[in-house]
């Protein structure tokens, strides 16, 4: 193989790993503040990619950036919504109330999803800026994918800011340590888990919004990328960012190796990364042993 | 405190030292007292000071993944119940017709699937996100043997509990090491494995497209015939599992999921006892896979996915995960109104998640939970005081 087919793939091992990581970053944060494996975050995600199209298609190409901060603040506040009229009641429950919890919202907001756009598939046109591909050195690269990657650097880098300077995210931190506490504290906990959950529906959106010129949107997203996001938050250790982040990484190369060793076999890839990961760490990469 | 019913997780671990009848409890019995005046100490149920309802810390600890069980049913209600939904079938296979036979037939299938699976959500506390590999395989192996050999029914069949063992042994071995939402994921992603070999290798499975019209003996496709053959091989099934229940492997699998810590300090091997758990189910689930067959001579990837994995979950989250036949009336709830729903509305899942919602939000044992004396009476006897509980 030649090396700038091997970079090219590298690129769009790249990608997949980019929007993997923006939808995973939610899917984690959410975790380790609440301790919610959350199922409906695949809807979130493909309500994001179903409202950019809306947007794009009505008001005309120039408003995919528009809809790029839209689609996801409107996924938020689906979000809010589903915390507080749901999720708030079974965050004392056990794990399998709280897995099916999430698993009835997702089955939920698929239908409703299928009612208001319909079950034929859409296709969301790149920005003209944005289509096109770019020469870098040996090889050229679509511009879109850089973009992605860009979107994910930057998702990492103010994700990584706000848990580091912000008091928001210092007080994410302090109830992903001990939410017991904070509350003594003076902290208010409802609130904070509100937003959290917000934060991290805005991310599944935005890695919908963000993905969306890439592949054509369908009922099914939801489905297919949830498992995938949960695979790379497992892979990186449940509630940790830093873990998403490399485990997003892996699951794109294991996904680029498959289709360039055996085609037929690419989806197997990505079940047997995770596999061997948490034979080796059994708590994930990042990840603190589930305590019994 | 803990007799209250309130939702809290330490307080009903406390519990089920008084149901388990004391004549059956194996190891179990043992378990239980031990860490009683530690637990009453530590008890967390008093809402701390200032802080909200919610606190996922404490759910994340030991809590059981599901309310203690109800004491056991005796021998005797196990043959009235089996001469009763005997005396049930052979009504209904002369009463209904032929279309409803089928129907039943498939919920028949789906109850063994439902009640297996049960035995490792609801008595092992191991919430498996990955059964439908087995009910798939079931199908598979049946539907495998006829395309490539031509071979017949029966020895396919018979084969269909050991294939469905021998994958769940070694997927198992694996998956069993980790815990939780860990092992959830870890048994989708060995389903999501199964489901893409299906769905990829044309050559051996036919791929996305599946094997249809697999030979059963003519008989079998008699719908009455059909019907009472799938019944009585999935109630003999149900029975076994549930004297595997209440031998002192399922008392000491109860225990062991009230309390991991306790039962391996007591000298229980955890790791082989949910091995064997985990190895039963799959091969009661394949046994189900096999039924189906007998129902709808196809197998295809779907019966492999992992949203076919969610569904004998829901079955025992709806009939009632606290009682063992509780599964089986959740897959006939199910699948019939699966089967009438969408003839009237397309949005069967949004039905379908609403029902899920209420029932874990607000009844969280079931159907069977709504019939059961103990529910009037904990409900006759609650506090009347503010603060009482969410439930």
């Amino acid at each position: 193989m030649s090396v700038d087919s091997l970079v090219v793939e590298l690129l769009s091992a790249m990608t997949t790993a980019g929007s993997l990581f923006i939808i995973a970053a939610g899917l984690t944060l959410v975790f380790g503040a609440m301790r919610i494996a959350n199922i409906a975050h695949g809807s979130f995600y493909m309500y994001g990619a179903f409202l950019v199209s809306s947007i794009v298609s009505s008001f005309g190409g120039t408003a995919f950036w528009f809809s790029l901060a839209v689609a996801p603040m409107i996924v938020a506040a689906i979000g809010i919504v589903v915390e507080v009229t749901v999720l708030r009641r079974v965050y004392d429950k056990d794990h399998l109330t709280q897995l099916l919890a999430t698993y009835a919202l997702f089955l939920i907001l698929a239908d409703l999803g299928l009612r208001f756009w319909g079950a034929q598939s859409r296709a969301v046109p790149a920005p003209a800026i944005l289509s096109g591909s770019v020469r870098l050195g040996v090889a050229s690269f679509p511009i879109y994918d850089l973009f992605v990657v860009g979107a994910a650097i930057a998702v990492g880098a103010s994700l990584w800011a706000l848990l580091r300077f912000t008091l928001l995210g210092w007080r994410i931190l302090a109830a992903v340590e001990d939410a017991e506490m904070l509350a003594a504290k003076g902290t208010n906990v409802r609130l904070l888990y509100t937003t959290v959950f917000a934060l991290g529906a805005f991310l599944a959106g935005f890695g919908g919004a963000v993905i969306a010129p890439l592949q054509s949107i369908d009922t099914g997203l939801d489905a297919s990328i949830i498992v995938a996001a949960f695979i790379v938050v497992v892979i990186g250790g449940l509630g940790s960012v830093a873990g998403a982040a490399v485990g997003a990484v892996i699951v794109g190369l294991f996904e680029a190796l498959g289709i360039l060793w055996t085609p037929s076999w690419a989806p197997a890839y990505i079940y047997l990364a995770m596999i061997v990961v948490l034979q080796l760490r059994p708590s994930g990469l990042f990840g603190a042993a589930e305590t019994t | 405190m803990g007799q209250t019913g309130a939702p809290n997780n330490k307080s009903q671990l406390c519990a089920p030292a008084l149901r388990v009848t004391p004549a059956r409890v194996g190891p179990a019995q043992a378990a239980d007292p031990v860490a009683d005046p530690a637990q009453q100490a530590a008890d967390p149920s008093a809402p701390p000071l200032g802080a909200p309802p919610s606190n996922p810390r404490w759910a994340r600890q030991d809590a059981p993944v599901v309310a203690p069980m109800p004491a056991a049913w005796s021998a005797g209600h196990a043959l009235a119940m089996l001469g009763l939904s005997t005396a049930a079938a052979l009504a209904a296979s002369y009463m209904l017709s032929p279309v409803w036979l089928l129907e039943l037939q498939h919920v028949a299938a789906l109850a063994l699937f439902a009640v297996a699976t049960n035995l490792l959500v609801g008595y092992g506390g191991l919430v498996s996100f990955g059964q439908a590999a087995y009910y798939g395989l079931g199908a598979y192996t049946i539907a495998l043997a006829w395309l490539h050999f031509k071979a017949p029914f029966w020895p396919a069949f018979i084969a269909t509990p050991l294939v469905g063992a021998l994958s769940a042994f070694m997927v198992g071995l694996v998956a069993l090491r980790t815990r939780k939402l860990y092992f959830a994921l870890l048994t989708l992603a060995f389903a999501q494995l199964f489901y893409t070999v299906a769905q990829q290798q044309y050559e051996l499975t036919n791929g996305a497209t599946g094997i249809f019209g697999v030979g059963v003996p003519a008989a079998l496709m008699d719908p009455q015939i059909g019907f009472l053959f799938v019944f009585a091989a999935a109630a003999l099934a149900m029975l076994a599992l549930w004297k595997i229940t209440v031998s002192p492997f399922g008392l000491t699998l109860r225990a062991i999921r009230e309390n991991r810590a306790r039962a391996q300090s007591l000298g229980i091997d955890v790791f082989r006892h949910e091995l064997l758990a985990f190895v039963l189910a799959g091969a009661f689930s394949a046994l189900a896979g096999g039924l189906f067959i007998v129902h709808d001579q196809s197998a295809y990837p779907e019966l492999l996915d992992w949203t076919k994995s969610g569904e004998p979950i829901f079955m025992l989250v709806l009939g009632g995960m606290n009682s063992f036949l509780g599964p089986a009336l959740g897959a006939l709830v199910y699948q019939i109104s699966h089967e009438v729903i969408v003839q009237h509305l397309r949005d069967w899942q949004l039905v379908l998640g609403l029902v899920v919602l209420a029932i874990v939000l607000f009844m969280p044992d079931g159907i069977v939970g709504l019939f059961s004396a103990e529910r009037w009476r904990r409900w006759l006897a609650r506090p009347r005081s503010v603060g009482g509980g969410e439930t």
